[in-house]
């Protein structure tokens, strides 16, 4: 079995209530049946193949949880096809949930007052991982990042870094076929988001897991994932490798310009269609240059664009 | 403080409540099976006794007496200490000292507006309903105006017997214990589970001085016309008590308060 | 997949307890203050009871020593719900905040998992004061004492506790629909009170309420009949055990629609 994820078709909808402005609203949403229908997927169709790390992306409410809430089988798709790991994942939930792990924002799945050993063993008894295998996979992690600082820490008492570190580490426990990683360096400083990249990537390249990774941290995509899928308004717009993306906008290039007066001036440039030296020709009519810059185009101001719709 | 910002907070708070709007629905339906409940186990005590009136109190009287006090409980209801206790375990509390209105006065008039809706869909309701079920056994006169002024008082008393025990959720993290230790005092000795006429002879003359009388019974008296009510003198009696208590827990509740925040100050939440 | 039986889960619990009790020492005067407050509520149920006997010497046909075995039977039938399924009272927030979500990412049973979670110690006391009244009741009665009352007993005070679990589970499920589900758990919690009292007051279509659609007569009266008559047992007591068992199988499911139909917007 190649892939971890197929997906045909996928829509999800919510019936929300149409609510009404002030306190009269307020009273007449009392006795309201006045619902609408409101598409958080669309017709999403994607496939996730083994030992990949995805990185999952798109603004605000563009329906990136809900998918993920699919996936993992806690919610049912309107309509569509949707196979994880070969199964139907919200008629199998409890099946589903053995192959995969979840690490869902900053919400511990942990065991609140609980020192973090605990909690695997816990969990070890939980998913019914063999003595052997959990006692390698404590070892795998060992090499891989120092936690003993933290294995007998309640959680509670932990910092923001460590209680994300301890989720991951809990979330391949059991050797999951797939985890699925929701802003995992969110709030966290620099050193700790590198450290946790470092752990994705080992323990990815070490089991083969594949890892489904949701972030508004560039950083993260660059580090960590090869393929790229976007999705906005609940409609897949971008699903292709991340070099890809970059030749896609590869004429591109941002143009930084030091003024007479020391301030930095920044511009997109699309080589294509305008050319650089011209640019800065004009502008030295305009004011004195004293430094220019010419960059290549970042994953963030791709992605960007993306957003704001610059594709097709 | 500008009073048009704190009815801003009542109007919020109005919003807000009625936004769970089949929360409302089933409440009352609740509450309606409650009374039922409280109906038959009156009835048969009261069948069982022989006699019609137990300590001055009819079965007329004992029911309006619980109905009531039901309904008041209902729209007197506050959940300041759970409140409390989870912004202080989230750290939240420190955002709410730093809104620019003292903490203690933002939670009154947050909850006013819950207050002000549970009154005319639980009170009201309950109360037109138990006139017209009793054929006027309620007096309507002068005596509805004082017992809404008692009932400002009490809802004032009410709060401040919160804001007392809601701040010891900082120095322990029992928001259980304290809330049902709570609970069970003001619920027994105010009068709200047996009328305090019920009570023996001893143990009511302490209870009657204490301040959870001044939150059921006192209003509840008045209405009904009892405990003296229905002479100038007795009324003042009554109003004196609630006005007495709600100095002392006012003060009281402020000084515990200042406390507080001061512990959270130095332990940085 | 590998199968999980009873075994596993009953593993699974006991484990699970042992963790919860050992951190629930790091919090001593939490652990105090909240017996203190269950010490105090069984003292002012106690208090009330006193002061209706105090004014009223029987209700209903019941002597003081019938209604203290019925009060004690109560007490101890509330006992597991205290206890085991206290996390209930937790579910509303967990659901509003999204937290909830959690729960669905293991691969044991959601009630289970989320059940697991929280065991109240303080519900011992409570079991205590209940055994303490049942026995003082039964000597004072004069009630035989034989194996097979003693087996009766426990079966039936069993039964009996399935439906103060089951009421709260329908209660704690609505919050999946409604919002502030919380003011259904205080009423269902408070409609506990009357399952001290004989049943028999009941009248027309609310004894057939309480019987069957919220069946606090199944909380007390009808399980305890079978010790406390056992000459004149009424059907409904014989049959309460099965009836309970249907009675939490509904709950469970209904709890178990909730999840499921629960869209989880939280975050």
């Amino acid at each position: 079995m190649e892939e971890a994820v197929v997906m045909k078709n996928v829509c999800k909808d919510f019936k929300v209530l149409n609510r009404h402005e002030g306190l009269k609203g307020s009273i007449k949403d009392l006795f309201s049946r006045d619902y609408k229908t409101v598409s958080a997927v669309k017709d999403v169709t994607m496939t996730v193949n083994r030992g990949e790390i995805i990185g999952y992306l798109g603004p605000n409410g563009a329906g990136k949880s809900t998918t993920i809430k699919i996936m993992t089988g806690v919610l049912e798709p309107t309509s569509g096809e949707i196979l994880v790991n070969g199964k139907v994942p919200y008629k199998n939930r409890t099946e589903n949930c053995e192959n995969i792990g979840v690490v869902f924002g900053q919400r511990s799945q942990l065991w609140w007052s609980l020192p973090l050993i605990e909690s695997f063993k816990l969990l070890k008894d939980l998913y019914m991982v063999p003595e052997k295998e959990y006692d390698d996979m404590i070892a795998l992690y060992r090499s891989l990042v120092d936690i003993e600082p933290i294995l007998h820490k309640p959680v509670r008492q932990m910092s923001l870094g460590q209680r994300t570190l301890s989720d991951i580490l809990a979330a391949f426990l059991h050797n999951p076929a797939i985890v699925f990683l929701d802003e995992p360096t969110i709030g966290l400083d620099v050193s700790m988001k590198s450290k946790i990249r470092e752990l994705i990537l080992g323990l990815n390249k070490e089991k083969n897991t594949t890892v489904i990774l949701t972030t508004h941290d560039m950083g993260d995509v660059d580090a960590l994932c090869k393929r790229i899928v976007i999705i906005d308004k609940g409609m897949k717009i971008y699903d292709n490798d991340i070099d890809h993306l970059k030749n896609y906008f590869g004429s591109y290039r941002t143009l930084k310009l030091k003024l007479a007066d020391d301030t930095w001036e920044e511009m997109l440039i699309d080589e294509k269609t305008t050319d650089v030296m011209d640019v800065i020709m004009e502008k030295q009519k305009e004011k004195k240059i004293k430094d220019v810059k010419i960059l290549e185009i970042s994953t963030e101001e791709v992605i960007r664009k993306i957003y704001e719709g610059g594709t097709k | 403080m500008n009073p048009k910002r704190l009815l801003a907070l009542t109007r919020a708070g109005i919003m807000e409540s009625l936004y769970f709007r089949l929360g409302i629905f089933v409440t009352l339906f609740a509450n309606l099976i409650y009374l039922v409940l409280v109906y038959y186990l009156w009835k048969a005590i009261y069948a069982s006794s022989g006699t019609d009136v137990v300590n001055g109190m009819t079965f007329t009287d004992t029911m309006i007496y619980l109905i009531l006090a039901t309904a008041i409980f209902n729209f007197l209801e506050m959940f300041v200490v759970w409140d409390m206790s989870r912004s202080i375990q989230s750290g939240k509390i420190v955002l709410d000292l730093l809104k620019p209105m003292r903490y203690r006065k933002y939670t009154f008039w947050s909850y006013t507006g819950n207050h002000v809706v549970q009154f005319f869909l639980t009170f009201v309701p309950t109360f037109i309903v138990v006139m017209i079920v009793t054929h006027g056994a309620i007096k309507f006169g002068l005596n509805i105006i004082w017992f809404l002024v008692a009932t400002v008082f009490a809802l004032i008393i009410n709060y401040n017997i919160e804001m007392l025990v809601a701040p010891i959720c900082l120095f322990t993290e029992s928001t259980w214990g304290i809330n049902i230790v709570k609970e069970t005092i003001v619920l027994l000795l105010s009068g709200a589970t047996i009328p305090l006429a019920f009570f023996p002879e001893k143990i009511r003359m302490i209870v009657q001085y204490l301040p959870f009388r001044a939150v059921y019974d006192i209003p509840l008296s008045i209405l009904l016309g009892k405990s003296g009510s229905d002479t100038w003198d007795g009324l003042l009696k009554l109003f004196g008590l609630q006005i007495v208590w709600l100095i002392v827990l006012t003060v009281a509740g402020n000084i515990f308060w200042n406390c507080a925040v001061k512990k959270i100050t130095v332990n940085g939440g | 997949m590998r199968k999980r039986g009873l075994k596993f889960y009953m593993s699974i619990y006991r484990k699970i307890l042992i963790q919860d009790l050992k951190s629930k020492m790091s919090y001593r005067a939490d652990f105090i203050i909240s017996t203190i407050g269950m010490i105090m509520t069984n003292l002012s149920g106690f208090v009330t009871f006193m002061i209706l006997f105090h004014n009223f010497p029987t209700i209903n046909g019941w002597d003081y020593y019938h209604m203290l075995f019925l009060y004690g039977f109560s007490l101890v039938a509330l006992t597991p719900v205290q206890c085991f399924f206290d996390n209930n009272w937790n579910l509303r927030f967990m659901v509003q905040s999204g937290d909830f979500i959690k729960y669905c990412f293991r691969p044991v049973n959601v009630f289970f998992y989320f059940m697991s979670e929280v065991f109240d110690v303080k519900g011992l006391g409570q079991l205590a004061f209940g055994i303490g009244t049942i026995v003082y009741a039964w000597i004072k009665i004069g009630i035989p004492v034989t194996p097979l009352v003693i087996l009766k007993l426990i079966v039936f005070l069993f039964t009996a506790s399935l439906f103060m679990i089951a009421l709260m589970n329908f209660a704690a499920a609505t919050c999946f629909w409604i919002k502030n589900s919380g003011y259904v758990m205080v009423i269902m919690f408070r409609f506990k009170d009357f399952a001290k009292y004989p049943s028999s007051i009941f009248e027309g279509i609310f004894k057939v309420i309480f019987t069957f659609l919220i069946p606090i007569a199944f909380i007390a009266y009808y399980p305890s009949l079978v010790i406390l008559s056992p000459d004149n047992v009424p059907v409904l007591s014989w049959i309460s055990p099965l009836f309970g068992l249907i009675f939490f199988y509904l709950s469970y499911k209904f709890w178990m629609l909730g999840v499921r139909k629960y869209d989880f917007t939280g975050s």
